[in-house]
């Protein structure tokens, strides 16, 4: 018993001023996610958007959840459902970039306010948008 | 999790006196504490798996209907969703220091961590509360039941109702994460109160903890993909 206070006080005997460096890090991003994320960059946006976000991620992870100290098995359990998460929207995104056209998920009719859209809205027996 | 029936201290035969909180099948603390922490690794690890498949949805919709998604994203409201970013990262802040304080014998000051950071999960709540409203009043909602159709361009009027039906599943799973969670913490801080957990017992409040800051994690995920795009 005695070992085990020992060792467990080993792997984290740092003060609260850890947290404190973590819980601003983490909030100047979040306004730095907010400025980049209205700035118009095409399609760096979203990878900016991503970067910002997994290194916030990546620091609760290690600081506030104690991957840092702990490690070991636990650490595995986490990155492999996280590489497992990743695999699945890869593999999708896969199939999706490859699909024929017609077979690629319809997302609803064409807005009522172009004429196409009122044509196909007519047959699908929809209620008619006001002020068309 | 540790056994909760409390034996009274060695009354199972061991020949030593465990504390109340080990389990009688454990050798030791340390044993028992790392079984318990890769227990809740693994259910975090579902918990992750989980949302993936929400995020996955998005993936597949935002790639096929980008000018929705942008033009829909620009129809939150950022001020809210920034104040509830830093809502949620200052909690998992807070029961960070609530973690450490228990773990150094400070019970009062864990037990004010955890309040602080149950409220910061009422008004997270609330403000949903009055984003939710909102998008009900203009019909920005899921499927058929989407009319906001003049919100949009012609371009980004279909396929709009598909970012509502992401939007609504993504953050009403979250929001109903952020109620589970404070009930663990609400139940965990009573607990604190009542002098159950200590220096040598503080591992409930870890995984407590822990399932937060997964509520967290998953913010930091969902507000720049639904706020920001």
């Amino acid at each position: 018993m005695a070992e085990t206070t020992h060792k467990e006080a080993a792997h984290e005997d740092h003060g609260i001023g850890r947290y404190v460096l973590i819980w601003g890090i983490l909030l100047a991003f979040t306004l730095l996610t907010v400025f980049t994320g209205r700035m118009d960059l095409g399609a760096a946006n979203i990878f900016i958007a991503l970067a910002i976000a997994t290194t916030k991620a990546t620091l609760v992870v290690l600081f506030f959840m104690h991957l840092w100290d702990t490690g070991g098995v636990n650490r595995l359990v986490f990155v492999v459902s996280v590489l497992f998460a990743i695999v699945l929207i890869l593999g999708v995104f896969g199939d999706l970039t490859a699909r024929y056209a017609p077979t690629l998920p319809n997302g609803g009719p064409l807005p009522p306010h172009s004429a196409a859209g009122a044509a196909e809205a007519v047959e699908h027996g929809m209620p008619p948008i006001p002020g068309h | 999790m540790s056994s909760s029936k409390a034996e009274p201290a060695g009354g199972h035969g061991h020949g030593h006196a465990l504390p109340w909180y080990q389990a009688h099948h454990f050798d030791s603390m340390e044993v028992q504490n790392h079984a318990v922490r890769l227990g809740m690794w693994l259910f975090l690890g579902t918990e992750v798996l989980l949302f993936a498949g929400l995020f996955l949805g998005y993936t597949v919709y935002r790639w096929l209907y980008h000018q929705s998604f942008h033009e829909a994203s620009r129809l939150l409201s950022l001020p809210l969703g920034t104040i509830n970013t830093i809502i949620l990262i200052t909690s998992s802040f807070t029961v960070a220091l609530g973690y450490h304080a228990i773990k150094v014998g400070k019970q009062k000051a864990c037990v004010g961590y955890l309040a602080f950071t149950i409220a910061c999960a009422g008004a997270f709540l609330v403000i949903k509360f009055f984003e939710y409203k909102h998008k009900f009043e203009v019909g920005e909602l899921p499927g058929r039941f989407f009319t906001a159709y003049h919100d949009f361009s012609p371009l980004g009027a279909k396929g709009a109702n598909l970012y509502y039906a992401i939007y609504f599943l993504a953050t009403g799973l979250h929001a109903f994460h952020v109620i589970v969670g404070a009930s663990i913490l609400a139940w965990l801080m009573v607990r604190v109160h009542k002098g159950k957990y200590g220096p040598h017992h503080y591992v409930p409040v870890e995984l407590g903890a822990l399932y937060w800051h997964l509520v967290d994690l998953v913010w930091i995920f969902l507000f720049p993909l639904l706020y920001l795009i």
